[in-house]
């Protein structure tokens, strides 16, 4: 049975038109990713889903109910840090179990499990202001582990965390995946979506791909990309390697750029000596596979994430 | 443990623990109660001396009310909205009138530690009140009906001020100014006769002096409040219902304030 139905699925806010006939599927058990920029609309859907928000048509269905009569089923984590800071992270989850019913006893059975689970155990009498932004947001995680819970939303959960917090965030989003768990992730990370078994892009409120990721690196046709760290960034820069791309594109990162070239052997000297003749260093550069932000990009030409 | 006792654990905690909260509700009524006590006291026949300070604590025992209300309450709402708590709420299957019986009890139960903290402390300064049973009985009416309704301002200004710092502090200066104006924290003698009319409309002015005319006597409160009740009674349910639309529980109590007068 899908765990998440979504179909043609439309929201608008006055003349602007977010969603433009969604299709969703999500199987029981599953991992999916959904991947796309801001203002793509993934998080209009995530809290449509989640009954966050109402969808001007279409339908939805979370095992076969409407999102409304399916709360109990649905852990959703936003994008927003929501714990309150000035309890302890313990004090937070008592709150969580308080509201979802649990009896005093049962809550602090459940809520020390959770502690366990989240490896939160140690600082759980700890405020939650003096937490780590990856300690906060295991934290939060754990508000939607009740026992009962099928299926986690979690809405760009590692923005914002260090790439060692990150890590560990998604080792416990893996784990979960054991427990039969229906995982939806939003996210504009392309390292992130690569653990989901299906992604999906979705761009100007309309998902473009959807696929295995490496089913979607492989149909998109993609070779090696050329990636270069270069001790400057500037236009002049990309546009001498724009030389060397593929339909004179190339996707900028946070510390240089992506080149897709045909033949990266034969390129890679090259774009050496052009960099140097305009007096630019290249401090890194390396042959990599490509990745789903490059699938994203040689689809619609647009960056998946704002570069630092 | 019901989803009302979990709203009520959780926003009492958050109360007592932000300093902010702390300063405005106990903090600085208190801090009045010392100046007043002893600062507007001279050239006062002795025997009355007492029954002023008695008055001092009232007022700002009224005002940590008012604070609670207006400024505590909103900066709570604003605070769960801006950090996606509402958002975490929403998508979970909760009633959304336990949360706000829940938050509502909270405040309740805050306001009436702050107002009891403050009185004490007048207690100690010296105030001393004149009072029946039934006086303090109806007291404790009045003490209610503020609490609910500067909740009724706090809810408004929560829902139109989406910012914590915005909503704390227009809560602060509308508690503050209409205190000043309405003669909770200004003698009723001394404000001109506009603002007189203004302070027997007001629910919470009128209110205090209610409380003032019970428990120190008419003198001090500055007129009858008592004899104006039917006032009460049109103005509060404009407010409440502007604050709260669904909110019958004000109106409930201020009829039954109105029907205990009546009796005496």
């Amino acid at each position: 049975m899908d765990a998440i139905t979504v179909e043609k699925l439309t929201k608008k806010y006055g003349d602007n038109e977010v969603l433009k006939g969604v299709n969703l599927k999500i199987a029981e058990g599953e991992f999916y990713a959904l991947m796309g920029p801001n203002g793509s609309g993934k998080t209009t859907l995530a809290s449509i889903i989640v009954s966050v928000r109402f969808p001007t048509s279409g339908k939805i269905e979370i095992y076969g109910k409407k999102p409304e009569n399916a709360k109990e089923l649905i852990g959703y984590v936003p994008q927003e840090s929501f714990s309150s800071p000035i309890l302890t992270g313990k004090e937070n989850l008592m709150y969580f179990a308080g509201l979802l019913g649990y009896s005093k006893n049962t809550s602090e059975k459940t809520v020390n499990e959770l502690l366990k689970k989240i490896e939160l155990s140690e600082d759980a009498n700890k405020r939650v202001s003096d937490y780590s932004g990856g300690m906060r947001k295991r934290l939060e995680v754990a508000t939607a582990l009740f026992p009962g819970i099928r299926i986690l939303i979690l809405d760009e959960p590692t923005t914002g965390l260090d790439p060692s917090a990150r890590r560990k965030f998604l080792g416990l989003i893996q784990e979960l995946r054991k427990e039969r768990t229906t995982v939806l992730l939003i996210t504009h990370i392309g390292a992130d979506a690569e653990l989901a078994s299906r992604v999906g892009l979705i761009d100007e409120g309309k998902i473009i791909a959807e696929d295995e990721p490496e089913r979607l690196k492989k149909v998109s046709g993609l070779r090696d990309v050329i990636n270069i760290e270069t001790a400057i960034k500037s236009e002049k820069v990309a546009k001498i390697l724009g030389e060397f791309s593929e339909k004179k594109k190339v996707l900028e990162t946070d510390v240089g750029y992506r080149v897709y070239c045909k033949d990266v052997e034969e390129a890679t000297p090259e774009i050496v000596r052009s960099l140097d003749a305009i007096g630019c260093k290249a401090t890194k550069i390396e042959t990599e596979k490509p990745s789903l932000e490059d699938v994203f990009f040689k689809l619609t030409e647009k960056m998946v994430r704002e570069v630092s | 443990m019901g989803q009302i006792t979990a709203t009520l654990g959780k926003t009492i905690k958050e109360f007592l623990r932000q300093k902010t909260i702390l300063f405005w509700t106990i903090a600085w009524p208190i801090l009045w109660v010392l100046i007043g006590s002893f600062s507007f006291v001279e050239n006062v026949p002795s025997e009355v001396v007492s029954y002023i300070r008695g008055a001092i604590a009232i007022s700002m025992s009224v005002f940590a009310l008012m604070t609670a209300g207006m400024a505590n309450l909103p900066g709570n709402i604003a605070q769960d909205r801006e950090r996606g708590l509402l958002s975490k709420l929403m998508s979970m299957p909760i009633n959304p009138w336990r949360d706000f019986v829940g938050r509502i009890l909270a405040l309740l139960a805050f306001s009436s530690l702050a107002a009891i903290l403050v009185t004490l402390v007048g207690y100690g300064c010296g105030a001393r009140f004149s009072y029946s049973l039934i006086g303090l009985l109806q007291s404790i009416g009045f003490i209610l009906l503020i609490s609910l309704a500067s909740a009724g301002i706090g809810m408004l200004i929560g829902t139109f001020i989406k910012h914590v710092h915005g909503a704390i502090m227009s809560g602060v200066g509308i508690a503050v100014v209409t205190a000043a104006i309405s003669g909770v924290m200004t003698p009723y003698s001394s404000l001109p006769w506009l603002l007189q009319q203004f302070a027997r409309i007001y629910p919470i002015s009128s209110s205090s002096s209610s409380i003032t005319f019970l428990l120190v006597g008419e003198d001090y409160a500055g007129y009858n409040p008592l004899s104006c009740c039917f006032l009460l009674e049109v103005w509060s349910p404009i407010q409440d219902f502007a604050g709260e639309k669904n909110e019958k529980l004000p109106w409930i109590i201020k009829r039954l304030v109105c029907a205990l007068n009546s009796i005496e």
